[in-house]
């Protein structure tokens, strides 16, 4: 027989184990702070994307699609003002949109999808990490919709999702001024501000502070940085910031071969 | 945020301008405008605050309410922003059009206070898992001159600050159940101690230097700023990178020496307005919204 809902009390909402579990305190291995977690990364891999991407590092692993540009309907926007480089318009400028999503199973906690603020903060950080490398006055009143997705979240995710983004954009051939390369650091609780590059699922939970930063490796630019949590003076950030920027520049080879790779696997499918 | 269309030739004028450390209204890169800030203006809260910084006019009014605490967090409070660009900041406001802004806000908010130093969390709780306060900071955006972030993070400390949480106890009863009990005196309240709460420095990229405290058209110069949350102490809570451009690892550098600098000013100076203004007791003059 069907439950009945109202002679069987149940709870309305529904909690996973483990918070009722006893507080077994796993402690993170202690490692060397400046190792990056082996990284696998392919393009082209969806068929009905224009330019695709899957990263993995660690147990992180993140899925990005990049469709357009496709033409938007302009006069909505209005007359903007002129860039402040000069060259288009504001009204005419093409236009980047971000999606961040987390698949529900990704983390401890089953997420439903409509995620919410955080979904939307983390998608703003990559639009805003990745406009400085795309050319968008090439594009003028078209838009180009990047789609990440995560399926599984084992520490640094939106570092690996910047990364995956900007590898699906140089898979789709939008004109880009350089990749961008995503590094994710954490600093454990304690007195020494020791930073952790590239942090697990495990040490970021325990973190008292996160940072992610984004460079443009070739252009040595600083496309975007995000961070948050008691990190301590000016100096441990500084720090940190010129840790994951080293940890970017070391990623840059990964990316490049994978895209080379992913080049001649089109030139051999497609015969001249 | 709000436009402001500039020329070719204006654009170069505040370039040219900043290079030299010499801004358009005649202040230095580092310089904040006149800012004023009146607390306990609205009545109905339980703290509030105006800010005026230049144009940019933000209004924040905290409430106080019993609540049931976190399940990751059975011992503590929390706190719950909301943000509302209203459309008499700009016409692009009208609608819909404010939100993004102002989950933008919001969420910046929250991150700043995501860390166990800025408020004690703990001092809001009641009873561990069963109740809680909750204080809901609404901030309303009145006008829209430049440099929000700044201005709100302002707002935000000196609300925090007129917070009067009133004092509760609890009963228990011969039979276990629990009684919550609000002392009889109004003026009985607990005060939130803001020492550590932080406070926004926003630095806009003008050229090959940066610029406190922006005005609209400064900002419509600006591809790239970074926004540092700073307390009085120099303790850094949270970083991150506004903007369709890009930075030079260098420019980074500086610009969070130069957010501890001028952060640390305006904590103090934040600091003595506020004791001054609250040392005046009930009896002082509110300007309100006529000054």
């Amino acid at each position: 027989m069907p439950g009945d809902n109202r002679r069987i009390r149940g709870p309305e909402e529904s909690q996973p184990p483990q918070l009722y579990a006893t507080d077994e305190d796993e402690v993170p291995a202690a490692r060397d702070p400046t190792r990056l977690r082996p990284v696998y990364a392919r393009a082209g891999l969806l068929s009905q994307a224009k330019g695709s991407a899957y990263l993995e590092a660690g147990g992180t692993k993140v899925l990005c699609a990049v469709s357009g540009p496709r033409q938007v309907e302009g006069g909505e926007r209005g007359g903007g003002p002129a860039g402040a480089g000069g060259e288009t318009p504001a009204a005419l400028r093409g236009r980047l949109l971000c999606d961040f999503r987390r698949a529900p199973f990704s983390g401890r906690r089953r997420r439903a999808p409509p995620g919410g603020s955080e979904e939307r903060e983390l998608a703003l950080a990559l639009q805003e990490a990745l406009e400085p490398a795309v050319r968008l006055g090439r594009y003028p009143r078209a838009q180009i919709e990047v789609s990440a997705l995560l399926l599984e979240d084992g520490g640094s995710a939106l570092a690996a999702a910047l990364t995956a983004a900007a590898i699906a954009l140089a898979d789709a051939g939008i004109e880009m001024y350089d990749l961008v390369v995503g590094c994710g650091l954490s600093r454990a609780p304690g007195p020494e501000p020791t930073w952790l590059l590239d942090p697990t699922l495990l040490e970021e939970e325990r973190a008292a502070a996160g940072l992610t930063v984004a460079l443009m490796p070739v252009l040595n630019q600083v496309a975007g940085l995000l961070g948050s949590g008691e990190g301590g003076p000016t100096e441990s950030w500084a720090e940190a910031v010129r840790l994951g920027l080293e940890g970017c520049q070391r990623l840059y080879p990964v990316l490049q071969q994978c895209l080379v790779r992913a080049a001649r696997r089109r030139g051999a499918a497609t015969p001249p | 945020m709000a436009f402001v269309t500039l020329s070719e030739a204006e654009k170069v004028y505040i370039v040219h301008g900043v290079q030299e450390d010499l801004r358009v209204d005649g202040r230095g890169c580092e310089d904040y405008r006149c800012v004023e800030v009146e607390t306990d203006v609205v009545s109905n809260t339980s703290g509030s605050a105006r800010v005026k910084l230049g144009h940019t006019d933000i209004l924040v009014g905290v409430k106080a309410e019993m609540g049931t605490p976190k399940l990751e967090k059975p011992n503590e409070g929390y706190l719950e922003f909301f943000v509302d660009c209203s459309a008499n900041a700009t016409p692009e406001f009208e609608g819909r059009g404010g939100d993004d802004l102002g989950t933008e806000i919001a969420n910046t908010l929250y991150r700043i206070f995501n860390n166990k130093s800025s408020i004690d969390l703990k001092s809001l709780c009641i009873s561990p898992r069963e109740h809680c306060w909750i204080l809901y900071v609404d901030v309303l955006l009145l006008e829209c001159g430049g440099n929000l972030f700044d201005a709100i993070s302002i707002a935000v400390k000196a609300a925090l600050f007129n917070t009067r949480i009133p004092r509760v106890r609890v009963l228990e009863d011969e039979e276990g159940l629990k009684d919550i009990e609000l002392s009889d005196d109004p003026y009985d309240c607990i005060q939130l101690s803001v020492e550590n709460v932080p406070c926004i420095v926003t630095l806009c990229k003008i050229g090959y230097r940066h610029v406190v405290d922006a005005t609209l058209q400064e900002e419509a110069c600006s591809l790239a700023s970074l926004l540092v949350s700073v307390t009085s102490k120099g303790v850094v809570t949270c970083m991150r990178k506004v903007g369709k451009g890009s930075l030079d690892p260098e420019s980074v550098f500086e610009m969070m020496e130069t957010s501890k600098r001028v952060g640390k000013v305006l904590h103090t100076s934040l600091q003595s307005v506020l004791h001054k203004e609250e040392s005046l007791g009930p009896k002082r003059q509110k300007v309100g919204f006529l000054g």
